[in-house]
């Protein structure tokens, strides 16, 4: 039963990865990538880890993939076709630059799945203790993998301090031009009090 | 009779009433305007208006079904399924009593008790957002895409006062299981979340109003700007199944309150109280709940999309996380 349900979200995942790439409009390449990570999700309960599961619906298919959605709707990108002239690439052309590099990608993945050494954390749970127990999870988490965690923290908060000044300059450069293409109108009040 | 059969007649049990109890809360709704407006409400249907819903489900069944041209049809056939099943997959972990013996099976009154409920129920109404959001884009009307979009930001915005309103309790109980939260409640009213988390408890009500679109944060609708918003194109059966997720979700929200804050089952000063006294004391305090929603609705006027979003960001967000870092606090050092 459990190994049927396994091949089965596992070539589902993996048909659906496809249409990710496949799909002509992006909104159906997101609303893919959305049926994957619940295939993904399914396994995960599979193997026991019913956190992991329900982590990977909530960040993943609740918070990031909706965030796509929104861009997506927002630029309003219609049918793959229509982008053409925006791309320096040909469709073709595209095509196999993305296949390249997903196949390059792939052959990584599987050069270090083929070296990894799957023992690495349960290792270290202490004797009758399963690494499903979330206490446990929390433990390694906070003291032997302390540093990786804050690291990988640190760096999110790094992209978003930058996006943040990347945007705030954008909107001060307009700000001057507009002074600069209107030299006689008296400057404009920046920042007082307007909503941002 | 074996467990699987006894699971299956819960399953049929638990959402079958909650669907009756999604269709009553329609008529609630206009009964409660109505007496908050100074009118009677519905009452020509059944003896004081109480079969108007079937009324509305038959009127929906027969209404001609209108797909606009332009839409998206595979999407726009897809979103109100989206937008309901969410709703009714967090029900499965919903304590609403504790032990019971059906057919002499020994089990609880809650379709599946996971380990991590609580974290389970949050993940699966935060997909709710999906069958709104596609809805408002695939009937290519721009009333439904801004509805949408608004929506969506919104909904975004206030799951994570949310789920930090959540954690503070997780963190004073030690457990993501909504079992093991109500077993912490269970000394009587002194015992409940309500006293020991009270900031908590006001993030989290303000936050589910703002989840399940209900007023005054209900800009997925908000009729006189955008007709109704990301439901504007739909009609007949697909309608009622955007309004059926709303309601359920509005249950499913009114239940956490209870369950988180109130203790859930237990019945105040009788612990150990019989299933169907300990379903009676969930519904109960499910019900205040359900009512707040309808009272609010009819009291307070419509926030600004920026006044939401500032309030989302810049008050429920620090105070929730603020509040989090105490609640830590004190359960390291006292």
């Amino acid at each position: 039963m459990a190994e049927t349900l396994f091949y089965l979200l596992g070539a589902l995942a993996l048909a659906f990865a496809v249409g990710v790439v496949r799909a002509r409009m992006p909104l159906f390449s997101v609303l893919s990538l959305l049926g994957s990570f619940f295939c993904l999700s399914g396994i995960y309960l599979l193997l026991g880890f019913p956190f992991l599961a329900a982590t990977q619906l909530l960040v993943y298919a609740g918070a990031i993939m909706v965030l796509f959605l929104f861009v997506i709707m927002l630029l309003n990108l219609g049918d793959e076709a229509q982008l053409e002239r925006h791309a320096g690439l040909s469709l073709s052309g595209r095509r196999l630059f993305v296949g390249g590099t997903a196949a390059a990608l792939l052959g990584i993945v599987g050069l270090a799945a083929a070296q990894m050494n799957t023992t690495f954390v349960a290792g270290e749970v202490p004797q009758g203790r399963a690494l499903d127990d979330l206490p446990t999870l929390a433990g390694l988490l906070f003291t032997r993998y302390m540093l990786p965690f804050e690291a990988a923290s640190l760096l999110l908060l790094a992209t978003m301090v930058g996006v943040i000044v990347l945007a705030k300059r954008q909107r001060g450069t307009s700000a001057v031009e507009a002074e600069a293409e209107a030299p006689a109108l008296p400057a404009p009040p920046l920042s007082s009090g307007a909503p941002r | 009779m074996s467990p699987l059969l006894v699971t299956i007649l819960k399953v049929l049990l638990i959402y079958g009433g909650v669907i009756t109890l999604a269709a009553g809360m329609t008529l609630a709704e206009r009964k409660v305007s109505a007496w908050i407006q100074w009118r009677i409400g519905p009452n020509r249907v059944g003896p004081f208006g109480t079969l108007q819903p079937l009324a509305d489900g038959i009127k929906f069944i027969f209404k001609e079904e209108l797909i606009p041209d332009g839409a998206n049809k595979f999407l726009f056939r897809l979103a109100p399924v989206l937008a309901a099943a969410p709703a009714m997959m967090a029900i499965a972990v919903i304590p609403f009593a504790g032990e019971i013996t059906l057919f002499g099976v020994h089990t609880t009154l809650s379709i599946a008790d996971i380990p991590i409920s609580a974290l389970y129920v949050v993940a699966v109404s935060g997909l709710g957002v999906y069958g709104v959001i596609l809805g408002g884009w695939s009937s290519n009307s721009k009333y439904s895409l801004l509805g949408g979009l608004r929506a969506s930001a919104q909904m975004v915005s206030y799951e994570l006062s949310l789920i930090l309103a959540i954690l503070s309790i997780v963190v004073l109980s030690g457990s993501l299981d909504l079992r093991a939260i109500v077993a912490a409640q269970a000394g009587g009213i002194q015992d409940w979340n309500l006293w020991r988390q009270p900031l908590a408890f006001g993030l989290f009500v303000i936050a589910t109003f703002a989840e399940t679109n209900r007023h005054p944060f209900d800009f997925a609708e908000c009729e006189p700007e955008l007709v109704g918003g990301f439901h504007t194109e739909y009609s007949s059966m697909k309608f009622a199944l955007f309004f059926l997720g709303e309601y359920v979700a509005m249950i499913v929200m009114a239940s956490m309150t209870a369950t988180l804050f109130l203790g859930g089952p237990e019945v105040p000063f009788w612990h150990g109280a019989p299933w169907f006294v300990q379903l009676f004391a969930f519904l109960a305090k499910t019900s205040v709940f359900l009512f707040l929603f309808l009272w609010v609705r009819w009291t307070l006027p419509r926030f600004r999309f920026d006044q939401l979003m500032r309030l989302g960001w810049k008050v429920m967000l620090p105070l929730s996380l603020a509040n989090v870092f105490l609640t830590g606090l004190v359960v390291s050092f006292f």
